[in-house]
């Protein structure tokens, strides 16, 4: 069976006082979903801020798998491999 | 410390705080606090050390409580904001009221989609009141252009009142634990049943400890030229219940138009009431001619204060929560207007003043004296 991977999560500037100031946190998961579930269970304030109650992402966030959003890949069912880099980026907005 | 009062100006880039002392000849000026990011509730909690709380929607992270403990110098998160349970299926959209309840810590929340939550321990932590969050009519319930959300909670001893857009009045005699639809005589011109159990776009709600079971609403109005379904319905607007809500009748003759967003009530006298009726179409003053109308006889008959307030071409909204009165001998009204502009209506809204008139859009206006 092949390891778990291991993925470097960048977390937005906004977000870092939830993660103990962490720019980045590496993190070992074989697809988005369980980054997600394991965010969930070793960094809740931070995974409060990413998804709601129904553990959906938040609307206006998105997360590239490298250069990739998520939402074109295969959604949190997304494989992750070994040094993937796993970006969050709020949605452009103004007014 | 002298008495000072302190308002909270909720708008579309975060928090605001102004003080001034008693006279209120000029406020001074704090923030942006939740920079950037909507508030929509705020609450001036004098119960022991005041403490300050802005609910903050952020459209990126989700909601966030904001509260402060320096007379609004800074703020800082509460340890958590409410949250809908993991299985519940609804995840929180805005946080629309924030109201004292028992004790020095109690805290109750209105939540949009339509919910109620409760803090025991200054808004720290959050449980769901599922009297009315799971209430049979709330999955029928039907979100306004504001959202649906639950903006209104009086406390009143054990029972509690609450309005919901667009659910209508639902009272609570039992201290929170079971609600009922309480709409006898609240209209709604957007549904084929005039009169409907529930369902009703109730605006804003208040009274007056005074007059025990007197309570004022502010409906959605605005529909006395309607020919369609159920007919014209003049009127429902602004209505009054004498029974704890059990039932309503209209106070709108005299206005010139029953829709609006907030009403309040004299910190001194329960009959005298203020609303500030628009054009139900562009949601600005009839006329373009902004003026908060008071009525000192319970809504018997209503006056015009427009002393000092733009004679034309205005074209602001004022929302359900940004119109405010306080509590010092000779009270001020306060609004905030869609178009960033804070107003002071001096000697109980005679005389009108702009405080500041580069605000962004205001939400909500809450004032106290500390």
């Amino acid at each position: 069976m092949a390891p778990t991977p291991t993925i470097r999560l960048h977390v937005p500037g906004p977000l870092r006082d939830y993660c103990g100031g962490a720019a980045q946190l590496s993190i070992q998961a074989p697809t988005v979903r369980t980054l997600l579930e394991e965010l969930e269970r070793s960094q809740s304030g931070l995974y409060g801020n990413l998804c709601d109650e129904t553990g959906r992402l938040r609307r206006h966030l998105n997360l590239f798998v490298n250069s990739d959003n998520m939402r074109d890949l295969e959604g949190v069912d997304t494989k992750l491999a070994p040094g993937d880099e796993v970006i969050l980026l709020p949605a452009v907005s103004g007014g | 410390m002298a008495d000072r009062v302190i308002l909270t100006i909720g708008t579309k880039k975060g928090v605001f705080v102004a003080e001034a002392g008693k006279p209120r000849r000029s406020f001074a000026l704090r923030g942006p606090f939740g920079p950037g990011i909507p508030v929509y509730s705020t609450l001036i909690d004098t119960r022991g050390t005041p403490r300050l709380y802005a609910s903050s929607c952020n459209p990126f992270f989700g909601m966030k409580l904001l509260r402060s403990t320096d007379m609004g110098r800074s703020f800082k998160e509460t340890k958590s904001a409410p949250a809908f349970p993991k299985d519940d299926g609804r995840a929180l959209a805005n946080i629309w009221a924030l109201e004292p309840g028992a004790g020095k810590k109690e805290l109750w929340c209105g939540v949009e989609p339509a919910s109620l939550f409760r803090s025991n321990d200054g808004g720290d932590t959050w449980q769901m009141v599922p009297g009315i969050s799971n209430h049979d009519h709330a999955r029928k319930w039907e979100p306004g252009n504001g959202g649906l959300c639950m903006h209104t909670i009086i406390r009143d001893g054990k029972r509690l009142h609450l309005g919901i857009s667009t659910g209508g009045h639902y009272v609570s005699e039992d201290g929170g634990e079971t609600f009922q639809a309480s709409n006898q005589g609240v209209g709604a011109g957007f549904t084929p049943d005039p009169y409907p159990e529930f369902g009703q776009c109730v605006h804003k709600m208040a009274r007056h400890d005074d007059a025990p079971g007197r309570l004022y609403m502010q409906n959605h109005g605005g529909w006395a030229e309607w020919t369609g379904p159920g007919g014209p319905h003049p009127g429902i607007g602004v209505l009054r219940s004498d029974d704890h809500g059990r039932s309503w009748r209209s106070i709108a003759k005299g206005l010139p138009s029953d829709f609006g967003f907030p009403i309040v009530v004299h910190p001194h006298d329960a009959d005298t009431v203020y609303v500030m009726p628009l054009d139900p179409a562009t949601r600005s003053c009839p006329g373009a001619a902004p003026a908060v109308w008071r009525s000192e006889n319970g809504g018997e008959s209503w006056s015009r204060l427009a002393r000092g307030l733009p004679k034309k071409q205005s074209y602001f909204t004022v929302l359900r929560d940004a119109m405010d009165v306080d509590r010092l001998k000779t009270p001020a009204l306060y609004f905030g207007t869609t178009t960033g502009q804070l107003w002071i209506g001096r000697e109980g809204g005679e005389q009108w003043d702009c405080l500041n008139d580069a605000l962004p859009p205001i939400h909500n206006v809450k004032v106290a004296v500390v």
